[in-house]
C-alpha cells in the first residue's frame, strides 16, 4: 500500500495530537442547572472557559481523533497496487526528416517492443502511436518533444511497473538536440538505452544560386551579393529566387517546384498585399537563426506563418509558407536604399536562413559520443514509483474513508449536544 | 414531611395576636371592632334613646341621678388562610427541594399558632394537577394534620399564580409564603386590595441559601419558570447578580410594608420554629403597622 499524498497523513496526525491537548483546556458551554433566580444574572454571551489537568470526555475525544485520522486518510489517498513485478517499456521512435530510412526504425521498434509497452513517435512534435502507424514525416526532429511525452507515458506505465526503460530509437543528429534536451532528459529518474539508427546525408555545403531580376543597385541584391551567390544557374541544392517588387503568376507557379525557394522581399510599401499594421513603428533589431542585425527598422506588415525570422519584441520578421512542392519566403525587413546596412557582415548572417531549402536545413552532423554518453545515463532502470505523477492518480478507497469520516462527524456532534443537554 | 413534631411543640405557646381590631364574629381571642357586653368594661357612656335599658347602670343612676350604660370591648375570632406558593421555582434545590419544605414546614407551624388560638384555620394550595385545593378555616379538632395532608400532597411544578388565590380568599387574615418569583406584581396589587378590605395580609418570603450565595464555578443557570431564560454566572456577573437581587429583594419589602402587610424574609436553614415566631412578632408589621 502506498499513499498518493502522504503529508496529509502528517497534518493528520499533528491535528490529532493538536485535539487531545486541547481537551485538557476545554472552552465549552457550561452545563444548564435550575437557578430560580436566574432572571438577576446580567446578560452576557453564554461561554466560559474551564481547565481540567485530567482529559476531558474521552469517549468524545477518541471519536474526533478518530474522525481526524480518517479523513487524513482520505486526503492522502491510499493505493493498494496489483501485482506488476515486471518491466515495462517506452520507446522514443524519431520519424522526423533526419532518419534515412523509416523501416529501420520500424524493425528496431518491433524487436524491443512488448505487449503493454508505449511507442512515442516523435519529429517537431510528439504523440503515441502505434508501432504500424508509424510513418515519417517531412519536418524537423526535435528530442525534447520526444523525451517530454516519453516522461509523461512513463507515468502513465509506472502504477503497472516497478521498473520502466527509456529507449530511444533515433537518428540522434545534431539538430534534434536542444538546450532543453538535457534538462528534460534529467526528469527520467534511469538510464536509457540508445539505438541509433542510419540519419540522411547533411545537405550540402554549397549555397544556393539566388537570380533575381533587381539590379545591384538594390540594397538586399547587392548585400547578398558580397554573399556570393547571386548569379544565375542552379548550384547548391536549392534554387532561390528574389523578389523586390510584387510576386507574379509566373513566380508563385515557379515556386511550386520542388527544390524552389521564392523570397518575397519587398522593396517598399507598394510592392506587397501582406495586411499592414494599425500603425507604422519602427524597432531596434531583427533576428534569424543565423545572426542578429541591429539598426532602426521601420515595421510595416503583420506577418504569419513558419517563422525564419523575428523581431526584438519576438513578432515575425520573415515567416515561410509551403506551395506544393517548394516555398515562399516572406520577409517584411525594409532597408533604406541609400543606406550601407547590408552591406555589413550581420546581414549576410541573418540572411543565410532565408536561403536554405523550404523547412530549413536537413539533418547535420550526428550526435559526438559525449552526447550519446549524457543521453543514455547511469544507473539502473526508472523505478516505477519514482516516476508516478501522484497529482493524478485517484485512490478508490477516498471515498469510503470521506464517507466514514463524515460519519464519526456526525457522531462526535450528536455526542457533543447530548452532552450539552442540562440533566 | 418528618419531624412536624419537634415544630409543633417548638410553636406551643405561641401567640399570634391581630395587628388590628376585628369585625365582630364568634368570640375570640382578638379585640374586636364591636362593643358589647362582656366581662370586660371599658368605658361608661351616657344613655341615649335606642340603647337597651338593660345595660344602663342602674348603681350609677342611683348615686348621680344619670343614666349611663356600660360598655365593654368584645373579643372575636380571626379566620386565617394560609396560601402556600407550590410554583416550579419552590423545588430548589433541585435534590433537596430546600425553598418547598421551609415553605411547608412554616404553614403548618402558623396553622399550629393559629390552631392554638381558637382562630379558624384553613389552608390554599395548588395541587399536583395545577388546580387550586382550598381547605376553609376551621377551628375542629385535627386540623392542623389535616393542612398538613393538603400541603404534603401537593407537588411544587409549573407556572400557578398566587393572586388569583388571594383574591378568593374571604379570611381576615392571610398569610402568603412564596418566593415571589411569579406574579409578584398581581400578588402585591391583590393583597393590597385585601389590606384596603380591612384584612391583614403577612408575606413570607422563602429565599434559598444558594439563590443568596450561589456556587462559586461557573454556571448556566437556568430559570424553572421560563426555560429559554439562561444566563451565565461566572466571576465577572456574580457581583451584579448579587446586587440585583438584594435590591429586588429590598423593593419587595418596601413595596409589601408600604400596602399594609408584613413582610418576612425566611432563609432555607432557618429553623421552622424561629421562623413562625419571627413572623408573628407584632413588630413583623411594616409601616403600615397598627
Amino acid at each position: 500500500m502506498s499513499w498518493l499524498l502522504p503529508s496529509a497523513l502528517a497534518i493528520g496526525g499533528i491535528a490529532a495530537v493538536v485535539t487531545v491537548a486541547l481537551h485538557f483546556i476545554a472552552r465549552s458551554r457550561p452545563l444548564a442547572e435550575p437557578l430560580p433566580t436566574a432572571r438577576f444574572i446580567p446578560q452576557r454571551p453564554i461561554h466560559a472557559r474551564t481547565r481540567s489537568i485530567a482529559l476531558t470526555d474521552s469517549t468524545l475525544l477518541l471519536v474526533r481523533v478518530a474522525a481526524l485520522l480518517v479523513l487524513a486518510a482520505a486526503i492522502a489517498a491510499p493505493v493498494f497496487a496489483a501485482a506488476r513485478n515486471r518491466v515495462a517499456r517506452v520507446v522514443v521512435a524519431d520519424r522526423s526528416r533526419d532518419v534515412a530510412n523509416i523501416q529501420e526504425v520500424r524493425d528496431t521498434v518491433r524487436a524491443v517492443l512488448r505487449a503493454g509497452d508505449v511507442l512515442v513517435a516523435f519529429d517537431s512534435d510528439a504523440v503515441t502511436t502505434a508501432l504500424d502507424s508509424l510513418k515519417q514525416v517531412d519536418t524537423r526532429g526535435s528530442l525534447s518533444a520526444g523525451l517530454a511525452s516519453a516522461v509523461r507515458a512513463g507515468a502513465a506505465l509506472a502504477p503497472r511497473a516497478d521498473s520502466v526503460e527509456l529507449i530511444i530509437v533515433s537518428a540522434l543528429t545534431a539538430a534534434e538536440i536542444d538546450d532543453a534536451t538535457p534538462r528534460i532528459r534529467a526528469t527520467w529518474p534511469g538510464r536509457a538505452r540508445i539505438v541509433r539508427v542510419a540519419s540522411t546525408p547533411a545537405t550540402s555545403a554549397v549555397p544556393p544560386r539566388v537570380t533575381t531580376s533587381a539590379t545591384t543597385d538594390d540594397p538586399v541584391v547587392a548585400g547578398l551579393a558580397l554573399l556570393g551567390v547571386t548569379g544565375t544557374g542552379r548550384v547548391g541544392s536549392a534554387e532561390v529566387r528574389l523578389v523586390r517588387g510584387r510576386v507574379s503568376v509566373a513566380d508563385s507557379a515557379w515556386a511550386r517546384d520542388a527544390g524552389h525557394v521564392l523570397i518575397h522581399w519587398p522593396a517598399d510599401d507598394d510592392n506587397a498585399l501582406w495586411p499592414k499594421r494599425n500603425s507604422i513603428d519602427a524597432i531596434g533589431a531583427v533576428a534569424s537563426s543565423g545572426g542578429v542585425m541591429v539598426g532602426r527598422f521601420p515595421r510595416l506588415w503583420v506577418l504569419s506563418g513558419r517563422t525564419v525570422a523575428r523581431w526584438a519584441d519576438g513578432e515575425p520578421a520573415a515567416v515561410e509558407h509551403a506551395t506544393g512542392a517548394g516555398c515562399i519566403r516572406d520577409v517584411g525587413v525594409v532597408f533604406d536604399p541609400a543606406g550601407d546596412a547590408t552591406l555589413r557582415p550581420a546581414f549576410r548572417e541573418l540572411v543565410q536562413p532565408f536561403l536554405e531549402p523550404c523547412g530549413g536545413a536537413t539533418a547535420t552532423a550526428p550526435l559526438g559520443a559525449d552526447g550519446l554518453k549524457a543521453l543514455a545515463g547511469e544507473g539502473p532502470l526508472a523505478a516505477g514509483d519514482a516516476l508516478r505523477d501522484r497529482s493524478s492518480e485517484t485512490s478508490r478507497w477516498t471515498p469510503w474513508l470521506l464517507f466514514a469520516g463524515a460519519g464519526l462527524l456526525i457522531l462526535e456532534l450528536a455526542m457533543r449536544r447530548s452532552s450539552r443537554t442540562p440533566a | 414531611m418528618t419531624n412536624l413534631g419537634q415544630l409543633l411543640d417548638d410553636v406551643r405557646g405561641v401567640h399570634w395576636p391581630s395587628r388590628r381590631a376585628v369585625a365582630g364574629g364568634p368570640a375570640g381571642t382578638h379585640q374586636s371592632k364591636m362593643r358589647g357586653t362582656s366581662a370586660e368594661f371599658t368605658e361608661y357612656r351616657l344613655y341615649r334613646q335606642g340603647d337597651d335599658p338593660r345595660r344602663i347602670d342602674w348603681k350609677l343612676l342611683a348615686r348621680s341621678d344619670r343614666a349611663y350604660i356600660r360598655l365593654a370591648t368584645d373579643r372575636a375570632v380571626l379566620p386565617t388562610t394560609i396560601v402556600v406558593d407550590a410554583s416550579s421555582s419552590m423545588a430548589f434545590p433541585l435534590l433537596s427541594n430546600d425553598k418547598w419544605h421551609q415553605a411547608q414546614r412554616i404553614a403548618i407551624g402558623l396553622a399550629a399558632v393559629v390552631h392554638a388560638d381558637g382562630d379558624p384555620i384553613g389552608v390554599a394550595v395548588h395541587d399536583e394537577r395545577g388546580n387550586i385545593r382550598v381547605l376553609p378555616p376551621r377551628t375542629r379538632r385535627g386540623v392542623v394534620s389535616e393542612i398538613a395532608r393538603v400541603i404534603d400532597s401537593a407537588d411544587p411544578d409549573g407556572l400557578d399564580p398566587l393572586a388569583p388565590v388571594v383574591a378568593a380568599v374571604r379570611s381576615p387574615r392571610i398569610a402568603i409564603i412564596t418566593d415571589l418569583l411569579g406574579d409578584a406584581e398581581e400578588l402585591l396589587r391583590a393583597a393590597s386590595v385585601h389590606v384596603v378590605g380591612g384584612g391583614e395580609v403577612h408575606l413570607v418570603h422563602i429565599v434559598a441559601r444558594e439563590e443568596l450565595d450561589p456556587p462559586a464555578r461557573a454556571i448556566l443557570a437556568a430559570d424553572p419558570e421560563a426555560p429559554t431564560l439562561q444566563r451565565l454566572l461566572v466571576d465577572a456577573t456574580r457581583r451584579g447578580y448579587l446586587e440585583a437581587f438584594g435590591a429586588w429583594r429590598a423593593a419587595m419589602a418596601r413595596q409589601w410594608r408600604a400596602a399594609g402587610a408584613s413582610y418576612i424574609e425566611v432563609v432555607t436553614g432557618e429553623a421552622p420554629s424561629h421562623a413562625v415566631r419571627r413572623i408573628v412578632e407584632p413588630r413583623s408589621m411594616g409601616g403600615a403597622r397598627a
